[in-house]
């Protein structure tokens, strides 16, 4: 395990659904606040040559932009892998398997992320494919984990009477159990996304690009602008894809639910 | 591999022992400061949206970033690393630690008022215990969080297994790259999964028997 | 009660009299066999349903009672096969019911569950229209029934079609529950303790409009309750069940109450069977009391006129689909000008509801009477107390004898396997006792 938000509430062991309407506007002021500031920093401070090169538009565009297709390319693997196997854990004929599967992928958090992907790094090389396998086995999880939870906490009853009413399993699957379980699955797509962002910014140590890159040269050459402008970029776009996140989740909610 | 690390066995320990150190006092000081905080937010009922916002504003900002921030005040070494892990430890146990005393019923506190016990006494005998639990599990992710957290800040220098990592990193190519990537990465694990099985241990037997699941 | 016990074989609704009916009403339900049915659970010895059989008649409501885990739940879902019987048949209207795809079996049953078991993230019209859907109707025949069915059950559909289950009460999700079930207009309705989770003033107001609604659909209607005096209320007939789903008695209320069949039914059914009769006896087998009538938006003055000249001390204001809106007193109707629908509840039962309910809501209202309404809440009459405690006189002063009809199963006491009655099991008409047991609730079968 590590970074940032470990997604287990702890007791309820799936991130829950949003609630509220204070994040999903304040979170684009706050960050709107940031990126003000600092744009108006960067276009008024003297910079120096090393500065004005890591710091040209162009270049932080362009890492701004890997590291934003990192995350969506590693989110939707994930996506497309982990909700299908939730779901099939949760069909009767696989039922008993979901919680030595959970247990086993839970234990895998424990494991340090920039360990995950510098090993898997040395073993299939340094580029993208690395760092999407390991930020995707990282970012697993809790997708797994929050659509189990989801199709289990559907009432039995419901699944019943949609039975007793003649609905076929698929049918049952597809217009009872899943839209019921939205809400907690997309909490734990936008978990995902928000672990995916963050350790994004290590895709730098294996060539993969990203935002990274700015931290680790502000380090090496002890550029202070440019360490903080990398760290302030990374986490104004972590707050906006945990923004776009709940968005996203509350639109994906049925009317009924929500 | 086995070389490497019988070689290697005194420094591994001690970084491993370092590792622990970093993450259980970074907990101790998270755990005191996430229940003040959740105890002042349930006495002021106004905050908790607050509390609530920046424990999700907190964790979505990525470790890596923070530590960026962080190292232009501190400097590296191991102040930004118990700074770092400490920061991210006390987001899960707030959250939890709010969620916990808020739910203790209304009702027990006001009888245990009527039946004559102090503020204090009400908080440390009945609101704690009962919200114990949901703390303990917070406290659980956190450790398994700090683990990781504390890898990352070994990059600034930091103490632990994590500098193993970075060090096979840089090593790349050579032929202890992978064995010290591999240790710094398992031994973390390990570490992690031992820990959480003490926190666990401790949870039980610090929770009262009338409310163990 | 000589009238029922002659009139055992039919349908309580023949009897009655509240309403000019015809007499050649379509029976649209059709009839329901158990043949030697057994269910045993995989990984359990003893059977939940013991060779049961027994034949449902067609447009009758049959309810399932007994104690928790007797199998009543079992033999329910074995009819939509939600469970499947280890061996035996059923039929419906003389047809396997392994015949069929289970999918299309279950389009044409009816479920409605407790509490309604809504889809909260779908419509009122959505939830309705489910199967009409699944069967491929068009959208025009669907958006139509739909609006029938809310009418039916006395929802507006202007006003509830489009709202979300969590926006209906508790009573209001039970309604669009019974509306679900009769969606398709199946012929037989399953219920499975379809009013355990309402309180009970809207219990009893949901279990009239259900009789209203039978009355006018004939369905066949099986009815799972733990409740004996919802049984007694309900059923044209009662199946007692004991443990392994054995009948204990398979006949009317009305014989059941009079002649027990033996000491489990006795004890289930209570010893205050005399009281229960007041149960048995509908508001529509009464006189009811012709009243002056009003519209709403009428004058009120010359409404009193009319009552004075009636000898009425009140005039009854319907809105303009004949339904009880006001129950004005003369002074109150000359003051006021012009006549409004009251703010305050009505006290108004259903003629399909039984004397006990209707004592009850007279003891609630000020005019030592209630209101009747017949069918989609239209206004009959009104029932005033003397004629009720002058029509219980008469009753008690009548002999009872009980005489069983075709389908009646009358074990007799060293018949039954185990007649012996544990403590808790006695008392049928407890609220709110645990679910039957049923180790496979939730499987898929």
């Amino acid at each position: 395990m590590s970074e940032q938000n470990d997604p287990s509430s702890a007791e309820a062991g799936a991130e829950q659904p949003s609630h509220g309407l204070g994040l999903l506007v304040g979170l684009p002021l706050i960050c709107a606040a940031i990126l003000g500031g600092w744009t108006l920093w960067r276009q008024t401070a003297e910079l120096d040559d090393i500065e004005s090169r890591q710091l040209a538009w162009g270049t932080i565009l362009d890492l701004t932009r890997e590291h934003i297709v990192l995350t969506l390319v590693t989110t939707a693997i994930v996506l497309v892998t982990a909700v299908p196997l939730g779901i099939l854990l949760t069909r009767p004929a696989f039922r008993r398997l979901s919680t030595p599967v959970v247990g086993f992928a839970n234990a895998g958090q424990a494991a340090p992320v920039i360990g995950i992907i510098v090993l898997l790094a040395m073993w299939i090389g340094f580029g993208f494919r690395a760092a999407v396998i390991s930020l995707g086995l990282y970012a697993f999880l809790p997708v797994l984990r929050n659509t189990i939870v989801g199709l289990q906490q559907v009432d039995p009853t419901l699944v019943e009477a949609a039975r007793g009413m003649g609905m076929s399993g698929f049918d049952v699957l597809r217009r009872v159990e899943l839209p019921l379980a939205i809400p907690i699955i997309m909490a734990g797509v936008r978990t995902a996304l928000v672990l995916v962002v963050g350790t994004a910014s290590f895709a730098t140590f294996i060539n993969a690009g990203g935002l990274g890159a700015l931290i680790v040269t502000g380090i090496t050459l002890f550029r202070n602008s440019v360490l903080i402008s990398g760290a302030l970029i990374i986490a104004v776009l972590a707050l906006l894809i945990d923004w776009a996140g709940r968005v996203f989740e509350r639109i994906a909610t049925p009317k009924g639910l929500s | 591999m086995w070389e490497f690390v019988s070689e290697r066995w005194q420094d591994i320990a001690y970084r491993a022992f370092q590792h622990t150190s970093l993450v259980v006092q970074a907990l101790v000081l998270a755990t005191v400061i996430a229940i003040a905080v959740a105890l002042l937010v349930t006495r002021v009922k106004a905050l908790e949206p607050v509390a609530n916002a920046i424990s999700a504003i907190g964790l979505t900002i990525p470790s890596f970033a923070l530590l960026g921030l962080l190292l232009p005040l501190v400097g590296i070494g191991t102040l930004p690393s118990v700074l770092l892990v400490t920061f991210y430890a006390t987001l899960p146990i707030l959250r939890n630690a709010v969620v916990g005393l808020m739910g203790v019923s209304p009702l027990l506190m006001e009888s245990a008022q009527g039946m004559g016990m102090s503020a204090f006494g009400r908080f440390l005998r009945v609101q704690l215990p009962l919200a114990w639990p949901v703390i303990m599990a917070g406290l659980r992710t956190s450790a398994q969080m700090s683990m990781g957290v504390a890898a990352i800040a070994a990059y600034a220098l930091g103490p632990g297994l994590g500098q193993y990592i970075f060090t096979g990193l840089t090593q790349i190519g050579g032929q202890n790259a992978v064995p010290y990537a591999v240790v710094g990465t398992v031994g973390i694990i390990i570490l992690a999964l031992l820990l959480d099985a003490i926190l666990l241990l401790v949870s039980r037997l610090t929770t009262s028997k009338g409310i163990r699941a | 009660m000589s009238t029922a016990s002659t009139e055992a074989a039919e349908p309580r609704d023949a009897r009655d009299t509240g309403e000019a009916r015809s007499a050649d009403r379509s029976v649209s339900g059709a009839e329901i066999v158990f043949d030697d049915v057994t269910k045993t659970y995989p990984g359990q010895t003893a059977p939940a349903v013991d060779s049961l059989s027994l034949t449902i008649p067609a447009g009758q409501v049959v309810m399932f009672v007994g104690p928790s885990g007797c199998g009543k739940t079992t033999s329910l879902k074995m009819i939509n096969r939600l469970h499947e019987p280890t061996s035996g048949t059923i039929t419906i209207d003389g047809e396997d019911i392994r015949s069929k795809d289970e999918t299309e079996l279950r389009r044409h049953i009816g479920y409605v569950i407790q509490g309604g078991s809504l889809f909260p993230h779908m419509s009122v019209r959505d939830n309705i229209a489910l199967v009409p859907r699944l069967l491929g109707w068009d959208k025009k025949r669907v958006a139509s029934r739909v609006d029938e069915l809310l009418d039916l059950v006395g929802l507006s559909p202007e006003r509830y079609r489009d709202r979300y289950p969590r926006e209906l009460s508790g009573g209001q999700q039970q309604r669009v529950g019974v509306a679900r079930g009769l969606a398709a207009d199946p012929p037989v309705l399953l219920m499975d303790e379809p009013f355990g989770a309402v309180d009970p003033i809207t219990r009893q107001r949901l279990q009239d409009e259900l009789m209203s609604i039978q009355e006018e659909l004939q369905k066949t209607i099986v009815c799972v309750t733990h409740d004996i005096d919802e049984a007694i209320k309900l059923g044209d007939r009662i199946l007692i069940l004991q443990e392994g789903a054995n009948i204990a008695q398979y006949d009317t209320p009305a014989n059941i109450l009079a002649a027990p069949a033996n000491s489990f039914v006795e004890d289930f059914v209570g010893s205050d069977s005399s009281l229960k009769q007041l149960a048995l006896m509908r508001v529509s087998e009464l006189d009811l009391h012709d009243a002056v009538t009003a519209r709403v938006g009428d004058d009120g003055a010359e409404a009193a006129r009319a009552a004075r000249s009636a000898r009425q001390g009140g005039v009854i204001v319907l809105d303009d689909k004949r339904r009880p809106a006001a129950w004005v007193g003369l002074r109150e109707a000359e003051r006021v000008g012009t006549l409004r629908a009251s703010s305050r509840d009505l006290e108004v039962v259903d003629h399909r509801a039984t004397l006990n309910d209707a004592l009850d809501s007279m003891l609630a209202a000020s005019h030592g009477g209630v209101l009747v309404t017949g069918r989609r809440d239209e206004f009959l009459g009104v029932l005033e107390f003397d004629t009720v405690t002058e029509h219980i006189q008469t009753l008690t002063r009548e002999a009872r004898t009980g005489e069983s009809d075709e389908y009646a199963i009358t074990p007799s006491e060293d018949e039954l396997q185990d007649s012996s009655v544990e403590d808790d099991t006695g008392s049928g008409s407890k609220h709110g006792s645990e679910d039957d047991a049923d180790p496979s609730r939730g499987e898929q079968a």
